[in-house]
């Protein structure tokens, strides 16, 4: 009766974050019809990955596995809106690098965000580069914590803290230049 | 403004809640005094909320987990077909399917194929290809259901007349193995599934609506056939007429 626990657990770990699952599928993805393709694949590998699955923190992990899923799918079916490996690499590694350095940056005015619509926040973020959008979206979106977001983008907590930081500045950059 | 990246940093954590107590109190002092840190907060806070905008109507659509336990159900990992497993299949679907379930048992056995047949036209729509063996040569797909059906399924070519042979697969209704050979219409998949029928009397071609499909079925020498698509009506039946007239002249 193994088969019976399995798609019982699944049942349990997976389907109380199906809207989770979609909507981080959506923010990396963008189409709604992608995002439902992409969860429905990663909702088979969740499955067959299940008695992997040890206790913790259910939702990171089923995010993870969106995650995960959302790159291959738009590696194989999107691969022109995926930006490269290589380049998440390096801005990761800019990031390390800029995180480390003291120094000033520039944050616009208050009023700026205030008088911006909704809908024009929401366009920013989506023109973020994906290693930035994934920390954005785990974090205002999902309320995941630090250590959450670290374990789901597989990254140190610092990283975390240096690619939040700098997503919401290039947020709020691409509403000045837009408002400008 | 110009804020130190450190106190950027800070700024965030503290939005985020991941200040401890001390850490939180302290920097609620600076913010008090400090405009810029304050001015950074406000607009971070905004940024959240306007994200969060209209955030209940991001959901998926009611047929995401209906089509997420259909492929689940239909899941068997190889060489573990059991009895159990299809026992586990059907709780599974009756516990978080249950209306459907029921409304399934309680159909008739036509109904329960029409089911079946249309859950498979499903299922192929959503996997990476709808065949098992994608083929345009009906010298080809003919062959291939040697030893998988206990029957010669019909294949006939109808690429003239618009409907392109695109392959055929393997489906299970009623727990049987049937032959399901896939047609094209435009950018419309037909399958067109057969499977021995209960009775040696023919039928004519009868309409059945399942799921928003539209289905034709009818029998012929001891076969029913069962033809789904979403192509138009009068294209579905088009090729229906077809298909018979090139099965009755192979």
């Amino acid at each position: 009766m193994e088969e019976q626990s399995d798609q019982a657990r699944f049942a349990e770990v997976f389907l109380p974050h199906l809207v989770d699952a979609f909507r981080l599928a959506r923010w990396l993805a963008g189409a709604r019809t992608d995002a439902e393709d992409i969860v429905q694949e990663a909702a088979m590998r969740a499955f067959k990955a299940i008695r992997g699955f040890t206790g913790g923190n259910a939702r990171a992990w089923v995010l993870t596995i969106v995650r995960n899923t959302s790159y291959s799918w738009l590696a194989k079916n999107r691969p022109q809106a995926l930006v490269l490996t290589g380049d998440l690499d390096e801005q990761a590694q800019r990031q390390m690098q800029e995180s480390a350095e003291s120094g000033e940056v520039h944050t616009p005015e208050t009023a700026l965000i205030a008088k911006a619509e909704a809908e024009s926040v929401k366009n920013a973020v989506a023109g973020l580069p994906t290693p930035f959008r994934e920390v954005l979206v785990l974090r205002e979106i999902h309320d995941l914590d630090y250590r959450a977001i670290a374990e789901v983008v597989q990254i140190p907590i610092g990283t975390v803290m240096s690619r939040l930081a700098r997503a919401r500045r290039m947020v709020f950059a691409a509403l000045q230049e837009s408002t400008a | 403004m110009t804020i130190w990246r450190q106190d950027e940093l800070l700024l965030n954590a503290y939005l985020d809640g991941e200040l401890d107590a001390i850490e939180a109190v302290q920097f609620e002092t600076r913010l008090a005094t400090e405009p810029a840190l304050a001015a950074g907060i406000e607009a971070r806070r905004s940024l959240k909320a306007a994200l969060r905008t209209g955030l209940d109507e991001d959901v998926p659509s009611p047929a995401l987990r209906r089509r997420i336990l259909a492929q689940l159900s239909l899941h068997r990992p190889r060489g573990t077909q059991s009895w159990q497993s299809l026992a586990a299949s059907f709780l599974l679907g009756t516990i978080f399917a249950g209306a459907l379930s029921l409304a399934v048992m309680q159909n008739e056995a036509g109904d329960q194929i029409a089911d079946a047949v249309v859950s498979n036209h499903i299922r192929a729509l959503m996997a990476p290809q709808p065949t098992d063996i994608p083929s345009s040569d009906h010298h080809t797909v003919k062959p291939w259901f040697n030893g998988k059906v206990a029957f010669a399924p019909v294949v006939p070519e109808l690429g003239p007349e618009g409907f392109s042979l695109v392959g055929a697969r393997l489906d299970v209704v009623a727990l049987k193995p049937v032959a399901t050979i896939v047609y094209s219409y435009g950018k419309h998949l037909i399958s067109l599934t057969q499977m021995p029928s209960e009775s040696a009397v023919a039928q004519p071609v009868t309409r059945k609506v399942e799921r928003g499909y539209l289905m034709l079925w009818w029998s012929e020498g001891g076969i029913e056939y069962w033809a789904v698509s979403d192509a138009a009506h009068e294209e579905l039946e088009r090729f229906v007429g077809l298909f018979q007239a090139a099965a009755s002249h192979p």
